[in-house]
């Protein structure tokens, strides 16, 4: 049987986006994920599954971690988010460049996800350890198979920073 | 008759520029048969080699990148040949038309098809701007020598490509251009970036899914969620109460939403009141499947193979052992879910569609969408985009004919997506087989006899197989690869497959048919190879050398009777095979006296297997006894993976390497998940109940080891460094816990 139709009133919620302050218009449902895709464009963010599981969708909040899916416009109000698109003008940022070093990408499209997830343990963790390292990346999926060269990745940049 | 110009031309393009068209051969996975090798009547380019007078140097290459570098790799062909640097080739994906007939990936055929034309068209070209300039120069040809896209002359003479390339035009394409031997190349062989990195780092690679038009719309489709359902009726009231949903209609598939955004149309499906017919498959249980298929491999299918007495020899012997192996159903669950964007305009004659697609088969999306809208072919444009994930699931075109049912209805561009749920349940699957394999041996452990049965359910996903393809011996060797050409000599040899039907859609899958065989048979070779009290690297070599009295090139004793040239190809695999398998003995010393002890609550174990194409892969598993990480975890974790492979001439070492690191963990995602069924529907429709390889699964240590060979041709890679990893892993388990594991996927309580 159909649940009962969301009342999804279009809204206003303010945000930052890679910099720059946002006003989203849109049903307070609406999650970030769609919006970032479908209303702005910006499809460095994936979609894989809605529900939390693969990581795809994954961008920067402050400086966790969080599935784009699963945070609705409303939620994301007065918060600062970075997508892969912000991460870096010309895609220099210290784990794009490993990324590149290290050849980890084949397919690619969960790459976004697993260089923003690296980037947020990066923030909270500098030397982080192989556990924090596992549990951090436990939420994506790769079909590809490219988490050995994401561990070396990893590895780089923590080798490579001052 | 063959000669040059049935794979090279050349013209001169408009505003100066040099254009080699080249053919590629038909893909045989797309087109579900190897192309004739008969000369076509008229050559067709399906490839093009363009150097602008500007300079720009544009590959026109149809192959899709999913991730096995294919663009990359291709590029770095040509760039070879041309004496260029790979950064300055640009490629230009090619959309299906008359000249692009064939644009299909898959068969891990992409690097043998395209490298003698990519070599040639590369070589040609060259060769033609040394023309250029040594008569622009009025020198001797042997005077001008290339670099870096630039010929150089006596003294301080050089021009770039770019500035030759109008004068070039207009000689003749050489008949025989001289290609570059091993020794002189300087980008084949090297690891390079991949082409596409950039793009993916920065979130700039446009995928299926990235396709943006103005004015779009976004649809999802309900469809009957049992076998064989299809629509009775449907209430769209609620669903068109959703903010943002703008109609919804019935197409052959069930009930299309169209919405401004994604989730509206997401959100409007969850309104939907509709009613399903039962359908054809309604109660399907594939765990009763499962069982039909254990008692169907006791019985004697169609037989495959016949060599000596076939399985008749097992009755005289004294020694026999058998074992029955099951493997399961499994979805791709692809990152990037199916998606197709579709654009219908015009009326009448004036109709037109235009498609973008992440395919693995372009032309058939041509030709399947224009036959489901009326059209000609030459009025359905198609756009070929990144691929997040192909596996086989993406020479389907299921998806994109749904598309196109879509946009006739509805004025504006609309991208179709299938969600997770979508994408899992309704796709095609690797289809789930029982093999029953049995051998007699002497007092020594020699194999005298093998009889290798399977049962299990060929394509039919993309189209039925008729009831006489279903009896034909032939069509159902073709269906079991690893299984009739089993690389261990055996005299007396028997296959046979028996079909049993099941209404799940069955369809090409990553390796399509070889995973379940060589799982069973590199399995049950151990199991022998345990009786024997062999190691089971010797055990293996053993079965692959010439027997006494048949020359080899090693001791060069002609044969009595001369070999057909199959028999020297299946002798020169197996000495290739046997190659890999010592390699690995001797890079890990494992199985050897005195080196590589293994550690307490320690196992190992080796799988191997030539694929179709020739490529030979061993690997080489270590695992460990470890508590489970997560609720449904195994008792295990991998230690250590040792990969040997001969994948013939290595156009990127490292694109080598990232294609066996995705080989183990495919295999891997395949030896613990799996797709059930349950009342006619799919019961894993997400990526956690469908378990896959993550993170937490990487071995601590993979190393991969590449064989040097003087072979000129490259094998493929994608398919071949599937199968032979499962039974790696099973066979080393079966050392660690002292029983054999016989079931894919494992499960916890096969520890228990």
């Amino acid at each position: 049987m159909p649940q009962e139709v969301p009342s999804p009133v279009p809204a206003r919620f303010a945000f930052t986006l890679n910099g720059q302050s946002r006003e989203a218009r849109g049903p307070r449902d609406l999650p970030l994920l769609w919006y970032l895709r479908d209303t702005l464009g910006l499809t460095g963010t994936k979609f894989g599954c809605g529900k939390g599981i693969c990581g795809a969708c994954t961008v920067v909040e402050g400086s966790t971690a969080v599935r784009a899916c699963q945070v609705t416009i409303e939620q994301a109000s007065g918060k600062n988010y970075t997508t892969i698109e912000g991460l870096s003008p010309d895609g220099t940022h210290p784990v794009q460049r490993a990324w590149l070093a290290e050849n980890v990408a084949q397919c690619g499209y969960c790459q976004p996800g697993m260089i923003l997830e690296v980037v947020a343990l990066l923030l909270r963790d500098a030397r982080p350890g192989a556990s924090e390292i596992a549990s951090a990346l436990d939420g994506h999926v790769c079909r590809c198979g490219s988490y050995p060269r994401i561990r070396k990745a990893i590895e780089r940049v923590v080798h490579e920073q001052p | 008759m063959s000669t040059r110009r049935d794979f090279l031309v050349g013209s001169a393009v408009a505003g100066g520029g040099l254009l080699l068209g080249l053919r590629l051969p038909v893909n045989a996975a797309e087109r579900g048969s190897p192309e004739s090798n008969a000369p076509a009547s008229s050559f067709r380019p399906n490839a093009w080699l363009r150097i602008a007078a500007g300079g720009g140097i544009v590959l026109v290459v149809g192959r899709s990148e999913m991730g096995q570098g294919v663009r990359t790799a291709l590029a770095k062909i040509v760039a070879e040949e041309l004496d260029v640097d790979l950064a300055q080739v640009e490629l230009e994906q090619a959309s299906p038309s008359a000249e692009y007939d064939d644009l299909g990936t898959g068969g891990s055929s992409s690097m043998s098809d395209g490298w003698m034309p990519l070599r040639q068209a590369g070589a040609a070209a060259r060769a033609m701007l040394l023309g250029a300039a040594a008569r622009r120069w009025e020198v001797s040809v042997d005077a001008c020598r290339t670099a870096a896209g630039r010929v150089h002359g006596p003294g301080d003479r050089s021009a770039s490509y770019g500035e030759l390339a109008a004068e070039a035009a207009h000689a003749r394409v050489p008949f025989s251009p001289v290609l570059k031997s091993a020794a002189q190349r300087k980008t084949i062989g090297q690891p390079s970036p991949r082409f596409d990195g950039p793009a993916i780092v920065t979130g700039r690679a446009l995928y299926g899914l990235d396709v943006r038009r103005p004015g779009m719309l976004f649809a999802v489709v309900a469809r009957p969620p049992r076998f064989g359902g299809s629509l009775r009726s449907f209430d769209a009231a609620r669903a068109l109460a959703f903010p943002g949903v703008r109609a919804c209609f019935a197409i052959p598939s069930g009930v299309a939403v169209i919405a401004e955004s994604t989730w509206s149309a997401i959100s409007g499906r969850d309104q939907l009141a509709i009613e399903w017919t039962e359908g054809t498959g309604p109660s399907f249980e594939s765990a009763a499947h499962h069982a039909r298929l254990a008692s169907a491999v006791e019985e004697s299918g169609v037989t495959t193979r016949k060599d000596g007495r076939g399985r008749a020899a097992l009755a005289a012997a004294a020694l026999r052992h058998h074992a029955v192996y099951a493997y399961p159903f499994a979805a791709h669950g692809a990152v990037e879910p199916v998606n197709s964007t579709a654009h219908v305009t015009g009326e009448r004659s004036g109709r037109k569609c235009e498609i973008w697609a992440a395919t693995q088969a372009p032309n058939t999306v041509q030709t399947k969408c224009a036959e489901a809208l009326g059209l000609k072919p030459s009025a359905v444009t198609v756009h070929v985009t990144l691929i997040g994930g192909g596996f086989g699931r993406r020479l389907g075109v299921d998806f994109n004919v749904e598309s196109v049912e879509i946009a006739r209805q509805v004025a504006e561009p609309v991208q179709l997506l299938w969600t997770r749920d979508d994408d899992l349940a309704h796709g095609y699957f690797q289809a789930a087989a029982a093999h029953r394999l049995e051998a007699a041996c002497d007092g020594s452990g020699r194999i005298l006899a093998w009889d290798h049965r399977k049962a299990s359910t060929p394509h039919n996903a993309r189209s039925k197989p008729s009831a006489a393809e279903l009896a034909d011996a032939e069509y159902l060797a073709d269906s079991s690869w690893g299984v009739t050409d089993n690389p261990y000599l055996v005299a007396d040899f028997e296959s046979s497959y028996r079909v049993v039907d099941s209404p799940v859609p069955i369809g090409p899958w990553r390796a399509v048919f070889a995973p379940s065989s060589v799982f069973a048979r590199e399995s049950f070779i151990d199991e022998l190879a345990a009786f024997g009290h062999r190691a089971p690297v010797d055990f293996r070599r053993e079965l692959l050398a010439e027997p006494e009295g048949v020359s080899s090139r090693a001791n060069g004793v002609r044969a009595a009777v001369p070999a057909t040239p199959d028999e020297l190809r299946r002798r020169g695999r197996r000495e290739r095979l046997s190659g890999a398998l010592e390699r690995l003995a001797t890079v890990t010393g494992w199985w050897r006296e005195g080196t590589a002890a293994l550690p307490p609550d320690h196992g190992r174990g080796v799988a191997a297997d030539v694929f179709h194409t020739g490529t030979c892969v061993a690997y080489g598993v270590e695992v460990q006894r470890a508590a489970p990480l997560r609720p449904g975890d195994l008792p295990f974790g991998i230690a250590r993976v040792v990969a040997v492979v001969d994948c013939g001439v290595v156009i990127d070492p490292d694109g080598v390497a990232q294609q066996v690191e995705s080989g183990i963990f495919w295999s891997l995602s395949n030896a613990f998940g799996e797709s059930t069924f349950e009342n006619g529907r799919l019961r894993e429709t997400n990526l956690e109940t469908f378990r896959v390889a993550r993170y937490r699964h990487l071995p601590e240590a993979i190393e991969i080891h590449i064989v040097d060979t003087a072979e000129e041709r490259p094998r493929g890679l994608g398919e071949p460094v599937v199968s032979p990893f499962a039974p790696a892993l099973a066979n080393a388990l079966a050392q660690l816990f002292g029983r054999r594991f016989r079931r894919l996927p494992l499960r916890p309580e096969d520890f228990a």
